[in-house]
């Protein structure tokens, strides 16, 4: 029976995967391709943002710090340095990681909600230091010109490859996530969410743990930010704002807890909606607009009533509906 | 530098600090109440300043008038805000509690465009523009006025706290909130009232600063962020400590312009707030128990 | 050399003593009961030689190291695991993957190792899991494997949490209050357990409040009150001792109040 629903999982898994990467075969809408592959980027952080809050109940209140420094991070080593994008987006990710674990390791070694604070406060100092770090950043103006990726001397330029591209990492970010949750690290950290006492009576390390998932949530944030500046060609402060942070854990937090599919299509829903006239045909410019206007109260409001009346977000409604159905 | 040129900057901290000290006030209350940061506390802090240019500029309200209007709708809106979203959430729990206020401050703050507009607002000073004289340097009237009414604010907070049953029962909570609810204390009633006070006290601040900054939509978080550095570096939790935070919080970015740069002159609450949550987590004053996990 | 040795213990709350100065060997092989009146200072004790708290004097030394200030996810990899008075299971797990948990002490795949999905992960993985199952099987709840934990009767999620210690591997279980809330029928299925893990090579230390049990199935016994060491031997001669009686006649007054 277990093996049945695995057949039929993988089976949806590649009909979903199969489907995401034919889009750029089916259309060669290059405003919808870029909207996509913008989605995509948001996964890749969301991912991250799904393991720390859902998994390791923790928030951060700064992960587009994170992002901005793997986009600032790799676009300054290939455009001043002249390095290849690969190294800066190895660049990327080693840093955050790094940041991740300087930020984790004092504020986590502490019980109560220190994180959240701690990320908040650093979120902001890198967005002053983006705006005010004139010489690497750009300051307020942001840096252009950011080489699109290539491979073998062959530059990525169109906007099917780098969807392609991106998803592919999103894609590969996904699966590192999906072995985490199914492995000893993943048990542990669903012990931990039920109880830390009875986590710690089986010799799991809380502090490490937590950690450990910041640093890759870090890292994540990481890569999606060098994949976002090679791709978009072009970064600024904005992008990287309290804004973005307050959005990525909207996202994590309607996805769900004890989830990546949940988080997942939460950060599609929320990355399209203000974009929602590359998905729908004939939407007029004036409804996109109101929609943009009202954003922030619906995502507000949302975030509120999830915590207040569904329990683990989408993922949890999900999984009440399938208890439901099995006891029928 | 001389010594009147340093008076100067030591004013210009002693006033930041003040509101400071007021947004900090507020994430201690409800700190203490709930466990929880009140992430949509800067928003009070704006609602204050724009409700008051609201009440003053569009309903054509006397000045005084307007800012007891705009404070006391602040208010009001803080402890709808706890009744409405905070206290169906009957488990308490401070994380959701934050994602909650996270939730708020979001709304809050776009409600406000809607309403007042993405624009900055303009309020008058209170009693007319010029500024004083102190020992050679100068201080804008309006400065004065925010001095005296943190110092009445606080004041007030100290007679509540100490010499009112409403202050014993959130003291009591305080310290330890299941077994004041085993002596009576009605502990969801405390959480209300944090709010309420929170609200008022973020509002205060907001109205005593917009004549001199103008208010706009979007000025929360950067001064809730502040504050919460304030409260931090005093010592989460403690009333006092809040205030002194905020003062020293104030003071450290008036000596950060006049012996380094204005540039960064936002970091330095950011950088102290992290400073301190690494080095010492219970801030200055702190009488806040460290707990290792 | 016995297994664990404490010495002088105390630890204070605000003005309250509530473990003084208490000192006692446990031996390899042997079941030691902790008993005492309400308020006696078992579960503070407890918490202490698990290391959740630390006392403000004394040591615990184990297998002849000093472990009291060792963190306590490192005294269980050492092999020394605990349950709870008010049992800390994970609710929403089934009762195999609790199990499972409790291994995580004795396994070894990491973060890394776990995302890239190595052979050798899968294949722990898979060790760990029919390990788990015959401990399940071990304390008799062979046919609760796939029921979350939130699911099951009071009695039974107790003897989970013991199954969920075993699987640490320890040398030397703790038990706080195994029997509280149990009727008569699971409690001597309790004191089979007992004598079943004692037999596969662990030391027991059972903090209990009630006798019962505790005069069954203990080799040694020690008597705390009021934060004191009372009293230490066996059973037949702590039943005779006039201060234990004296301790537990008071409780008894005290109850009728």
């Amino acid at each position: 029976m277990h093996r049945n629903v695995d057949i039929k999982v993988a089976v949806l898994l590649g009909l979903i995967g199969a489907s995401v990467f034919s889009v750029p075969l089916l259309t060669a809408d290059r405003y919808m391709l870029r909207v996509l592959t913008f989605v995509g980027v948001n996964v890749i952080i969301v991912a991250g943002m799904a393991l720390l809050f859902g998994y390791a109940g923790q928030v951060s209140l700064g992960h587009a710090a994170f992002y901005g420094i793997g986009a600032y991070a790799s676009a300054h080593v290939v455009t001043v340095f002249g390095w290849p994008w690969v190294a800066g987006v190895a660049i990327a990710i080693v840093l955050t990681a790094a940041g991740g674990l300087l930020l984790a390791l004092p504020s986590l070694r502490l019980r109560g909600h220190y994180l959240a604070m701690a990320t908040l406060a650093f979120g902001e100092i890198m967005r002053v230091a983006f705006v005010e770090g004139k010489g690497v950043t750009g300051g307020p103006d942001g840096l252009s010109g950011i080489p699109f990726p290539s491979f073998l001397g062959i530059e990525v330029d169109s906007a099917g490859g780098n969807y392609w591209l991106v998803w592919s990492a999103a894609a590969a970010v996904l699966l590192i996530a999906s072995n985490l949750v199914r492995s000893r690290a993943g048990r542990a950290m669903l012990a931990l969410h039920g109880s830390e006492a009875g986590a710690m009576s089986c010799g799991m390390d809380l502090t490490g743990l937590k950690v450990r998932v910041f640093v890759i949530s870090a890292a994540f944030a990481g890569l999606a930010g060098s994949l976002y500046a090679h791709v978009v060609g072009f970064i600024s402060p904005s992008t990287f704002s309290l804004h973005v942070s307050v959005l990525l854990v909207a996202m994590a937090v309607l996805g769900g807890t004890r989830s990546l599919a949940g988080p997942v299509l939460a950060a599609v829903i929320l990355t399209m909606i203000p974009f929602a006239d590359a998905v729908i045909p004939g939407l007029s410019r004036s409804a996109v607009e109101t929609i943009q206007e009202w954003q922030e109260d619906v995502y507000g409001l949302t975030i509120i009533a999830v915590m207040l009346f569904v329990p683990g977000g989408i993922a949890g409604a999900l999984r009440r509906i399938a208890a439901k159905g099995s006891v029928r | 530098m001389g010594g009147t040129e340093l008076l100067q900057f030591g004013l210009a901290g002693l006033k930041n600090g003040s509101i400071y000290a007021l947004v900090a006030l507020g994430f201690t209350l409800v700190y203490a109440a709930t466990g929880a940061i009140n992430f949509a506390q800067g928003e009070f802090y704006m609602l204050g300043g724009m409700l008051s240019v609201w009440a003053y500029a569009d309903l054509g309200l006397p000045l005084p008038l307007a800012a007891v209007t705009g404070v006391a709708a602040t208010a009001v809106l803080g402890g709808v805000f706890e009744l409405a979203a905070i206290r169906p959430r009957k488990d308490g729990d401070p994380l959701a509690i934050i994602i909650i206020t996270v939730g708020g401050s979001m709304v809050l703050s776009s409600m406000a465009r809607h309403l007042f507009g993405p624009t900055e607002r303009p309020l008058p000073a209170f009693s007319g523009g010029g500024s004083v004289k102190v020992f050679g340097a100068s201080l804008e009237v309006q400065s004065v006025w925010i001095l005296g009414m943190t110092a009445l604010a606080v004041a007030a907070l100290w007679y509540l706290y100490n010499r009112t049953g409403l202050g014993r029962a959130m003291r009591a909570c305080a310290v330890n909130r299941d077994a004041a609810r085993i002596v009576g204390v009605d502990t969801r009633l405390m959480v209300t009232v944090s709010f309420v006070l929170a609200a008022t006290l973020g509002a205060l601040a907001g109205l005593a600063v917009t004549p001199l900054t103008q208010t706009v939509f979007d000025v929360g978080p950067s001064v809730g962020i502040k504050g919460f550095a304030a409260a931090i570096l005093g010592g989460l939790g403690n009333p006092i400590a809040a205030v002194v935070g905020g003062l020293v919080l104030g003071m450290l970015e008036s000596l950060s312009i006049a012996f380094i740069s204005s540039t960064y002159k936002d970091a330095i609450a950011l950088i102290v707030l992290l400073s301190v949550l690494f080095l010492r987590p219970q801030g200055i004053l702190g009488r806040w128990r460290r707990e290792k996990v | 050399m016995s297994l664990l040795e404490v010495r002088d213990v105390t630890r204070r709350f605000g003005g309250l003593t509530a473990v003084d100065a208490v000192s006692f060997d446990v031996h390899e092989g042997m079941i030691k009961a902790i008993i005492g009146p309400n308020g006696a200072g078992k579960t503070t004790l407890f918490n202490v030689l698990t290391s959740f708290d630390r006392p403000e004097e004394g040591t615990v030394r184990y297998d002849g190291v000093d472990i009291t200030s060792w963190r306590a996810h490192h005294i269980v990899r050492r092999g020394i695991a605990r349950t709870f008075q008010n049992t800390e299971l994970f609710e929403e797990m089934s009762a195999l993957e609790n199990v499972m948990a409790g291994a995580h002490a004795v396994t070894r795949s990491g973060f890394l190792a776990a995302a890239l999905r190595l052979p050798w992960t899968v294949r722990e993985q898979r060790e760990v899991a029919e390990e788990s199952g015959r401990l399940l099987r071990l304390v008799g709840l062979g046919e609760w494997a796939d029921a979350p934990a939130a699911d099951m009767p009071h009695g039974l999620r107790r003897l989970l949490e013991i199954a969920r210690a075993l699987a640490t591997k320890p040398r030397l279980l703790l038990l706080d209050e195994p029997a509280a809330g149990l009727n008569i029928a699971e409690t001597s299925a309790l004191a089979e357990a007992l004598y079943r893990i004692r037999d596969r090579g662990s030391t027991i230390v059972v903090v209990e409040h009630d006798m019962g049990l505790v005069m069954e199935v203990s080799d040694e016994i020690v008597v705390l009150d009021r934060g004191c060491k009372i009293a230490e031997g066996p059973p037949r001669l702590i039943q005779k001792d006039p201060a234990v009686i004296a301790a537990y006649l008071g409780e008894e007054e005290a109850d009728e109040l």
